[in-house]
């Protein structure tokens, strides 16, 4: 860009800058008030800063964590995640290998139903998936990533399969022909070069289990588990009351973590929902 | 090499079908037949025709998320696209601190729908009190125009995106040729820019359409449809058929507009499916 | 080229160890399931447990304990799930699809009763129905129990008797509702003087609104059914609406805040303004107790009949019954439901002390221990004065639906109180009414 700068480049980054305060805003608000004590927060106020009298430190975080559970519910989102993403990536990207190596009607038939369920609303099969996983006892934080896998799998063998078809041949056949069984081949051979691919679908499948509500909500355990996004469901109407103080909080303790990991790995991730977009 | 391949099926194949069947396949052929049936748990449904279909079509209350639906996709969809494509100009100038502006139009992204819900649900109540206007649960404009804002926030940094990626891959020669021959700056967008971004276009317009139609978790937690389910949507109409409304007649209506529902996003996607294909052709 | 392979050979050894660790676990966890769902069942087969899906966020402490002991005493296992306040129905629709439902839930009556009836156990041999005082607390149909009422309450306007008498009225004066609303007006017009409102804020939000769409709604619909003498319709005529408008513009014109702003008002925010003395009255009902208690000494409060200006009001007495039956679920295995119609017995009987002082409940069983709970002498001295009590009438409402349609109506005629905004709560109230019992039928 040789041009020489005009007007609007000198205004633009000014109101660039304007928009991205904006856009912090809201989050910028919430943890204000959650350090607010609980009697200070009301609609009038909440666009002050907290003053020495309505300043409560940190006790409502201690009360989200201590005694709202925010902990287990935090484990139970980060088991479902980390489980559900590692099956989804390693099942699916195998089976992408495969129907893209063996072409013949069934695998076909197979590629077309995942891209079918790609499109298929949740909505759709709320009420018999959580019927079915109720019965195949699909409704702990350690199984779960069972039914992920399975309404997930479309997305993930999509990608996969997107990708796989411009990886050359020659590669695994050199291996095959030095005596490797297919599995080996594509342990070996096929995954080194799948790792931005895998990075990629990892990234958009990790932002969909952990924000994920409906889902864990029908099927998960009620009696004994909830994930982060449950958890700040039920501070509504429960008991009785609001408790924005906690509620706050625990807002503030689900989105650090996220903006945290994001500043560290932005790259990634940018790359990743380009590459996602793209293909999806 | 494909045949050596072939009986290896049960190592590739089988785990994912196997939890494709449990997690999609089944239920939604259960779903299917459900929709012509009354029932209150599944191991006591008894057939009744296509009588679900028929209440569907009588039930006010479906019209209305639909129209309501309907005219927040539309809505959002432009919002968000022109936005987002308009940002997208801007930070392909080369200015200073473009990094720093991206990283923070992105963010909203990350974060989940009821999160996101509950942030401006308090954000908005605040500022209607201070206002003096009724709060977001009475208010149809403030739900109607809450979501829509809220939406934006979540959306633009990600479309943005794809459009950065879509302007960065034009050629600079054909902007550096444009000039040369003296185009002007609108000519060079309306001809040259938009013209060689209509990939990311369709896609984005694509993803925004379906997010915003299948919108669920955010309209729980901005509006729960309130007031007295005017700002309800179809995903959120469906759930609160399925689970809010007593009556052993409700969960069946419910499921035959999951199924209608589904239908329409399906031929959505086909729309788009066909729009990409013409455009592959032309390139 | 050999730098490549080197690379290569380096991200498969460590690929292949990560793969060989994924691997193990998956198929570790695969028989894991298996092995978990053989188990449960063997151990339930054994003694049976309970699982009760309870409709109280306020006795949510109370009940765990309960269960907490009688597992500690019989060695059976018993879950207590309380859902938020406002989606009972909807956690009940959702639990009773499982294969582990609810053992014990509960409806609010004949209506409740219609949905579920074909999930509930006959009562009838129980040794809790041999407890029960009156049938008229049974859910009975063609001979068989499918519901028995476990707590009977009353609700009213309660009143802080410190703050009123600041006022210079005492609770005698208020017999009627035009003295109601005398005291109420009396109150706002010197509130800044005083330093206290009328009303408790009527909030609108879920965690309250049930008190007004629901509680308060009961009177127009009793003085109906009694001027008609029925029990229960499928079209409700609305000839006591006026009756609701007038008490309801009461409530928010005397309030604590500006009615523009009920709609965000919780329970808790009630509670607090009456617990702070920032207001005198406070409608809501004797489950209220153990909160208010906390603060107030019994001298202090006093829990008024709500006067609508509509029937008797001289010998009105506070609105009693009850809303909460007990069903267990037919599905269960049989030994989850010996379990639980031994759970249930255990409760009103050894259970009962813990049912009448930490819950606060009075139970319709002859097993009762004598409750503490003030409102609940009350409303028996008011009976023994000769006052009626204002029977519970809104378990014939149709629908939640119906409920929340109301409600919305409500929170918006109290933003704005116009007639054209007051016609679409009778709306709501009326033609609701009859096209949710279209549908129901």
């Amino acid at each position: 860009m040789n041009n020489k700068p005009t007007l609007a480049d000198k205004i633009l980054p000014a109101f660039l800058g304007a928009l991205c305060i904006v856009w912090v805003y809201p989050i910028i608000m919430i943890l204000f008030n959650s350090l607010k004590k609980e009697t200070a927060i009301s609609t009038n106020t909440a666009f002050q800063l907290p003053t020495a009298e309505s300043f409560a430190g940190l006790e409502n975080f201690v009360n989200a964590v201590m005694s709202k559970g925010f902990i287990d519910a935090f484990v139970t989102s980060l088991i479902i995640t980390i489980t559900s993403v590692a099956a989804i990536l390693l099942f699916c990207s195998m089976c992408a290998w495969y129907i893209t190596r063996v072409e013949n009607i069934f695998t076909k038939a197979i590629y077309f139903s995942f891209v079918f369920s790609m499109v298929v609303p949740f909505q759709m099969l709320m009420f018999t998936l959580a019927s079915t996983s109720d019965m195949l006892k699909l409704n702990t934080p350690y199984n779960i990533w069972i039914i992920y896998l399975g309404f997930g799998a479309g997305l993930a063998v999509f990608m996969f399969t997107g990708f796989m078809k411009s990886i050359p041949l020659e590669i695994e056949e050199a291996a095959m022909i030095d005596g490797c069984n297919p599995f080996q081949t594509y342990f070996k051979v096929v995954l080194p070069i799948l790792k931005p691919t895998m990075i990629s679908v990892g990234i958009l499948e990790t932002m969909w289990v952990w924000n994920d509500y409906l889902l864990p909500y029908l099927v998960l355990d009620r009696k004994k588990y909830s994930t982060v996004p449950i958890l700040i469901q039920y501070f509504k109407g429960s008991y009785g009351r609001v408790e924005m103080g906690p509620m706050m909080a625990c807002i503030i303790l689900t989105v650090l973590p996220i903006i945290i990991i994001y500043l560290f790995c932005q790259k990634h991730i940018i790359k990743g929902v380009v590459a996602g977009a793209v293909k999806g | 090499m494909v045949k050596a391949t072939k009986k290896w099926w049960p190592v590739f194949v089988l785990p994912t079908v196997a939890a494709f069947m449990i997690g999609f396949v089944i239920p939604f052929l259960e779903g299917l037949y459900l929709s012509f049936c009354k029932f209150t748990t599944i191991n006591k449904a008894s057939w009744v025709g296509i009588s679900n279909y028929v209440k569907v079509f009588q039930d006010a209350q479906f019209w209305d998320s639909l129209t309501f639906t309907a005219s927040f996709t539309v809505v959002s969809t432009v919002l968000i696209n022109v936005l987002a494509f308009a940002i997208a100009l801007a930070l392909t100038r080369g200015l200073r601190g473009t990094n720093l502006f991206r990283t923070v139009f992105f963010m909203p992204n990350l974060i989940g729908g009821i999160v996101l819900g509950y942030i401006w649900n308090i954000l908005i109540n605040c500022l209607l009190s201070i206002l003096g206007q009724p709060l977001i649960a009475l208010n149809t404009n403030a739900g109607y125009w809450g979501l829509i804002v809220l939406m934006c926030w979540q959306q633009i940094g990600y479309m943005m995106i794809i459009y950065i990626a879509g302007l960065q891959s034009i050629p600079n020669d054909y902007i550096e040729a444009a000039r040369i021959d003296g185009a002007t700056s609108p000519q060079i967008l309306f001809k040259i820019k938009i013209p060689n971004v209509m990939p990311s276009i369709t896609i984005c317009m694509f993803l925004t359409l379906t997010n915003s139609f299948k919108l669920f978790d955010q309209n729980l937690a901005l509006t729960g449809g309130d007031p007295n389910h005017a700002t309800e949507m179809l995903a959120l109409n469906i759930y609160n058929n399925f689970y809010a409304r007593s009556g052993a007649a409700w969960k069946g209506i419910g499921q035959a507009k999951a199924v209608i529902f589904c239908i329409m996003v399906i031929t959505i996607s086909l729309i788009q499916l066909r729009a990409t294909r013409s455009k592959e052709v032309q390139q | 080229m050999k730098k490549l392979i080197a690379l290569l050979l380096a991200l498969t050894m460590v690929f292949a160890l990560c793969a060989c660790g994924a691997k193990e676990e998956a198929p570790a966890a695969a028989p894991a399931a298996p092995a978990e769902e053989a188990a449960a069942p063997a151990e339930e087969a054994v003694a049976g447990s309970v699982y009760y899906l309870n409709f109280k966020p306020e006795q949510d402490e109370a009940w765990q304990k309960l269960a907490a002991e009688y597992t500690a005493e019989t060695g059976v296992p018993v879950t207590v799930l309380t859902a938020a306040s406002g989606t009972y129905e909807e956690t009940l629709m959702a639990e009773m699809g499982k294969t582990e439902a609810p053992t014990m839930f509960q409806v609010n009556g004949p209506v409740g009763l219609a949905n579920w009836k074909d999930y509930c156990y006959d009562l009838s041999g129980s040794e809790l129905y041999s407890h029960l005082t009156s049938d008229s607390f049974a859910l009975t149909e063609d001979g068989a129990v499918y519901g028995i009422a476990y707590v009977i309450e009353s609700y009213g306007i309660i009143a802080n008797k410190a703050l009123l008498a600041e006022a210079g009225y005492a609770a005698e004066d208020i017999n009627s509702f035009e003295t109601l609303k005398a005291v109420a007006e009396d109150i706002t017009a010197r509130s800044a003087e005083l330093g206290f409102a009328a009303f408790s804020s009527a909030g609108m939000d879920s965690s309250s609104d049930w008190r007004f769409k629901t509680h308060l709604a009961n009177l127009p619909i009793y003085f109906e059914y009694q001027a008609d003498g029925i029990g229960t319709t499928t079209e409700i005529k609305g000839d006591y609406l006026d009756n609701y408008r007038q008490i309801w513009d009461l409530y928010i014109n005397n309030s604590t805040c500006a009615p523009a702003e009920l709609s965000a008002k919780t329970g808790d925010d009630s509670r607090n303004e009456f617990l702070n003395g920032e207001a005198v009255f406070f409608q809501n009902g004797s489950w209220e107790y153990g909160s208010l208690s906390a603060v107030y000494a019994d001298e202090d409060l006093v829990m008024l009949p709500i006067y609508i200006g509509a029937g008797d009001e001289a010998n009105q007495g506070l609105c009693t019954g009850t809303e909460n039956y007990w069903c267990v679920n037919a599905d269960a295995s049989e030994e989850d439901i010996a379990a639980t119609l031994e759970f249930m017995n255990w409760c009103v009987t050894e259970g009962a002390d813990s049912m009448a002082n930490d819950m606060g409940f009075v139970i319709p069983f002859d097993t009762a221990v004598e409750s503490p709970n003030l409102f609940v002498k009350q409303d028996v001295a008011y009976t023994a004065e000769g006052k009626t009590p204002v029977s519970w009438n809104f378990p014939t409402m149709p629908s939640e639906e119906w409920k929340n349609v109301v409600g919305s109506a409500l929170t918006a005629y109290a933003a704005d109180q116009t007639d054209a905004n007051w016609d679409a709560v009778v709306t709501a109230f009326v033609d609701g009414w009859a096209s949710e019992y279209a549908l129901l039928g």
